[in-house]
């Protein structure tokens, strides 16, 4: 195998989004006799960016941004408006742990169906189902229906199945915090041993802290476009930017 | 390769999503699995006892004749009016994964294909009439699954831009009841009214899954059975369509 030393793992290219503001859902009715007026917006506007193998990038941004929007284009949620992107390989997103998870099924019976949601198959999860298990450190209670489980317990199980999906490119939110401190090491740790190993991982956060410890290129995003694209400088630029604007009392 | 791996994955997907949805269906309901038994059969009770002695029906047993209609009504119906909000209801996951969505329309009416066929089967056993119609029951499934895939994945696709879209399907159920031939048969209506029928594409699969199963007399079979390959295709080609145009921003809606 040849390693090239700058292969990418996503590439965007001018990409906007456009939303349609509804203070109030459309009507099939409502359409059709032309009843409605949209207001529209741009959430994210010519954002263009060529993201790396193996970066740790940090995506800040006030509320608001588009960072959100970037994410869902880039995990395949949804579509862009214009532009084009191409992502190289299998892309994750930790946007919620979980997502499908449901109350009444078993936490084994979960792990199946959680796994093929974000697109492993039924042997591949066969195989890795005592792993995924006794990563998520839930003991017996795998065999209990998800509504028994707090939601540190749902939120760890869903954290394991989604490092063990074999992700190219991952996407991380918030949430990485989950759990008790020692299971909240132990994703870290697995975050960490999967960057070694050439994944990409972006992340999404107001934790600046977190973002300047574990990232190596910071993107800064303000009103849909991109405003800074580096290294850790531009935290301070941030930091900067949102005491000027008054609003720096939520960072620690 | 890539495309086997790819539909491999879709049919266990599939396969997931219907197993949930007839496990959690039944999992904290005592009698389990005798409940999608007793609740036709109320049904048919009720109905055949409104229509056999209320309004007389001159037809041979009537209530035989009625419970083969209704098994493949309440197959669409309920197929068809949960598979409506299903990309609302199911909003969290949409909003945080990216997986084929047609498979929850489509893991709606396998679940309820499932009960349907336990239906056929009881049936079968209940009125002990069996007969070589019966090979031509997989036909009569095929254009129900055609037309209920079809027509679920359209407004199902609709119903996330324009939310009244289950309101008007909610509706029009009511109204299709009637305007199916189930509580009486299709000799007791006007001629002048002729082929108008099997415009509605239920008739022409009731028609044929009674005949199968209790062996009541159908006429003219091939140009009933093209106008409705030609109706189901057409809706489903179109439910296809929006459903791969609205399908991309789903997510924007939700």
């Amino acid at each position: 195998m040849k390693k090239k030393k700058k292969s990418k793992a996503i590439v965007i290219n001018k990409i906007s989004k456009e939303y349609v503001l509804h203070h109030q859902k459309p009507t099939f009715f409502g359409t059709i006799f032309g009843l409605e007026k949209r207001q529209r917006f741009f959430a994210l506007k010519d954002v263009s960016l060529k993201i790396y193998k193996g970066e740790k990038i940090g995506i800040i941004g006030s509320n608001g941004s588009g960072k959100t929007t970037l994410l869902k284009i880039a995990a395949g949620i949804t579509t862009q408006t214009s532009g084009k992107i191409k992502a190289y390989g299998k892309v994750v997103s930790l946007i919620e742990l979980g997502a499908g998870f449901h109350p009444e099924l078993t936490g084994r019976e979960n792990i199946f169906l959680n796994g093929l949601v974000i697109g492993m198959d039924k042997d591949e999860i066969k195989k890795k189902y005592d792993s995924i298990v006794e990563f998520s450190g839930l003991g017996d209670f795998i065999h209990s229906p998800l509504y028994t489980y707090s939601s540190g317990m749902s939120l760890r199980l869903g954290f394991s199945i989604a490092v063990h999906s074999n992700p190219d490119v991952l996407i991380l939110d918030e949430e990485i915090a989950v759990g008790d401190e020692k299971f909240r090491k132990k994703s870290m740790k697995k975050i960490n041993e999967f960057s070694r190993k050439g994944i990409t991982i972006i992340l999404v956060s107001h934790w600046l802290d977190y973002i300047r410890k574990n990232c190596n290129r910071i993107v800064w995003l303000e009103k849909g476009n991109i405003k800074a694209d580096g290294g850790e400088e531009i935290i301070d630029e941030y930091v900067d930017f949102l005491k000027k604007a008054g609003k720096y009392y939520y960072v620690i | 390769m890539k495309n086997k791996k790819k539909l491999k994955h879709w049919i266990d997907f599939t396969m997931a999503l219907t197993e949930r949805e007839i496990k959690s269906r039944y999992k904290h309901a005592a009698f389990g699995f005798l409940w999608m038994v007793l609740n036709p059969l109320f049904q048919m009770l009720i109905i055949g006892f409104v229509f056999q002695f209320f309004i007389k029906f001159e037809i041979d047993n009537y209530f035989e004749f009625l419970f083969s209609g209704l098994l493949a009504w309440n197959f669409f119906s309920l197929s068809f009016s949960k598979a409506v909000p299903i990309f609302v209801n199911e909003r969290y996951l949409i909003k945080k994964a990216i997986f084929p969505r047609e498979s929850l329309v489509i893991s709606v009416i396998l679940s309820n294909l499932f009960h349907l066929l336990i239906g056929f089967f009881l049936f079968a056993l209940l009125t002990m009439s069996f007969s070589f119609n019966m090979i031509w029951l997989p036909l009569g499934l095929f254009l129900l699954l055609l037309f209920t895939i079809g027509i679920s994945i359209l407004f199902s696709s609709l119903n996330v831009k324009y939310r009244d879209i289950n309101f008007i399907v909610q509706a029009m159920l009511a109204l299709w009841f009637y305007a199916t031939p189930i509580v009486y048969s299709l000799d007791m209506i006007p001629e002048s009214l002729g082929m108008l029928i099997y415009l509605n594409p239920l008739s022409f699969i009731v028609e044929i899954i009674r005949f199968s199963l209790s062996s009541y007399p159908i006429s003219d079979v091939p140009i009933k059975l093209g106008v409705n390959l030609l109706i189901s295709s057409i809706i489903f080609i179109l439910g296809l369509v929006v459903f791969k145009n609205e399908n991309k921003n789903f997510d924007d809606w939700m």
